[in-house]
């Protein structure tokens, strides 16, 4: 642990969180629904990204940069729930389980197959 | 005179809404209120939506001033100098201060009026809150509906007091806009100037189009322009409950869909904090309850040959609740950055 790696996760850190505020801001503007698919979209990539991280069993330093920084700032728990929170404000309670299982089940899969794709990738080099 | 803008804009080093206000406060403006909106789009039909983090960045916020006709568009003058990017509408109101005793309605507000009463956050009447009592008393006569909105910012009797994080907020403006028949809105006129001890109100005329599902009437058709070639707008205002739902989405939700999808050139939409309208008694939210209950208000403005389109997405959509009102606007500023505003001229038409 030295003050370069703090700085690296620090930088990976803030490009993963301008990243989420992009693709969830595209995402969400273009579908135009009020079902949170752009914080759905943000997670599963991300749950993919570690997965794959993981799963290519890389140098400690470049999983704590790349997954600690960058996919944890990318990822948001608090705004899927504050978004289903709010669904319920609305009492849209189909949208608001689906939001929960949706999520759930696509998250899981995500990582599963991101840690598969990894660990092939992982043995080809 | 009211206004719509983006809650980010800013003008120098503060924000935009601010530099309104204080030249609301000025100019010691009658009464006026700053108000946020939940959701709403604009002419570029950019979505704002306060349901989706990332899309509530720049919620749209609505200010309402109520004064003479030429302190008013001393104002207007200086808010298109000072603004980048919105919506300016001049409106026609009667504004009643202090004196409600013996009002005598003009003939042309018989048909349906609008009476907005401005009272502080913690104004009381017998104990109660002023606007809980209001409320009450408008819903025992028989008035269509009314909602009540927080308002953030605001001048009342021309002195200006903003709302913050740490105070009581005593003298905070909060609105109150009620709908019914001239008739019913001169018989509590009276009554509300026995609760207030300084009343502040205002009378416009408007047509009900809609009470509770049912069609009365549809909006005035109103040519584009008047006899001097002045342009001429329209405004919806829908009010329904964060609890009428329509296809499991709350009826305001739907409306600024479908709106944004349509050619409407824009919308927003306020939730008020108590309110009535049809059967229900005043109603808000409750502690501990996860699905709201208060009423909302959504607002459109268009030129009279789109109003009629919007209009009819309104109708779909507000088959079973929902009181639906439409006003003539006499004059509107589109302000934007790369077009000098010029005041708008109020245009004369009678309906």
């Amino acid at each position: 642990m030295n003050l370069l790696l703090w700085v690296g996760v620090a930088l990976a850190g803030g490009a993963g969180a301008l990243l989420r505020f992009l693709v969830d801001g595209q995402v969400s503007a273009r579908v135009g629904r009020s079902f949170p698919y752009g914080t759905l979209v943000v997670n599963v990539s991300g749950a993919v990204a570690l997965g794959l991280l993981i799963g290519m069993t890389l140098r400690p330093e470049t999983v704590l940069l790349a997954g600690t920084g960058a996919v944890g700032a990318y990822t948001t728990f608090s705004t899927w729930m504050f978004e289903t929170q709010r669904l319920g404000e609305d009492r849209q309670l189909t949208g608001l389980l689906s939001n929960i299982v949706v999520s759930l089940l696509a998250g899981i899969l995500a990582a599963e197959v991101g840690a598969e794709v990894g660990r092939a990738l992982g043995g080809a080099l | 005179m009211t206004t719509y803008f983006g809650e980010r804009q800013r003008v120098g080093d503060r924000f935009f809404a601010d530099a309104q206000l204080e030249l609301f406060g000025r100019h010691e403006i009658a009464t006026s209120v700053l108000l946020r909106g939940i959701s709403g789009f604009g002419a570029k039909h950019q979505l704002r939506t306060d349901r989706l983090l990332t899309l509530s960045e720049d919620l749209p916020l609505v200010s309402v001033a109520l004064d003479s006709r030429a302190k008013i568009e001393a104002v207007a003058d200086e808010l298109s100098d000072l603004a980048h990017r919105g919506l300016v509408t001049l409106e026609r109101a009667r504004l009643v201060r202090d004196e409600l005793g013996s009002i005598e309605l003009p003939e042309e507000l018989r048909e349906a009026t609008k009476l907005t009463v401005y009272v502080g956050r913690q104004e009381r009447v017998y104990r109660a809150p002023a606007f809980a009592a209001i409320c009450e008393l408008l819903h025992r006569r028989g008035v269509d509906g009314a909602t009540v909105f927080l308002g953030v910012d605001g001048t009342s009797h021309g002195r200006r007091s903003r709302a913050r994080f740490f105070a009581t907020n005593a003298e905070v403006p909060m609105m109150i806009i009620a709908v019914g028949t001239g008739q019913t809105i001169a018989r509590v006129l009276p009554e509300l100037g026995g609760l207030l001890r300084r009343p502040m109100v205002s009378v416009e005329r408007v047509r009900v189009c809609k009470r509770d599902g049912e069609l009365i009437n549809r909006p005035h058709p109103l040519p584009c322009r008047d006899h001097l070639g002045t342009p001429l707008w329209q405004k919806l205002m829908v009010y329904t409950s964060e609890r009428s739902r329509r296809g499991g989405e709350p009826i305001h939700r739907a409306l600024v869909r479908r709106l944004r999808a349509s050619a409407a050139r824009g919308a927003t939409v306020l939730r008020g904090i108590w309110g009535f309208h049809g059967q229900l008694p005043p109603h808000g939210d409750r502690i501990w309850q996860l699905g709201r209950s208060v009423p909302v208000c959504t607002i459109i403005i268009d030129s009279p040959d789109r109003i009629g389109a919007s209009f009819d997405i309104v109708d779909e959509l507000t088959t079973e609740h929902g009181v639906v009102t439409s006003e003539m606007v006499p004059a509107l500023a589109w302000v934007t950055e790369d077009r000098p505003t010029s005041r708008p001229r109020l245009a004369r038409h009678r309906f």
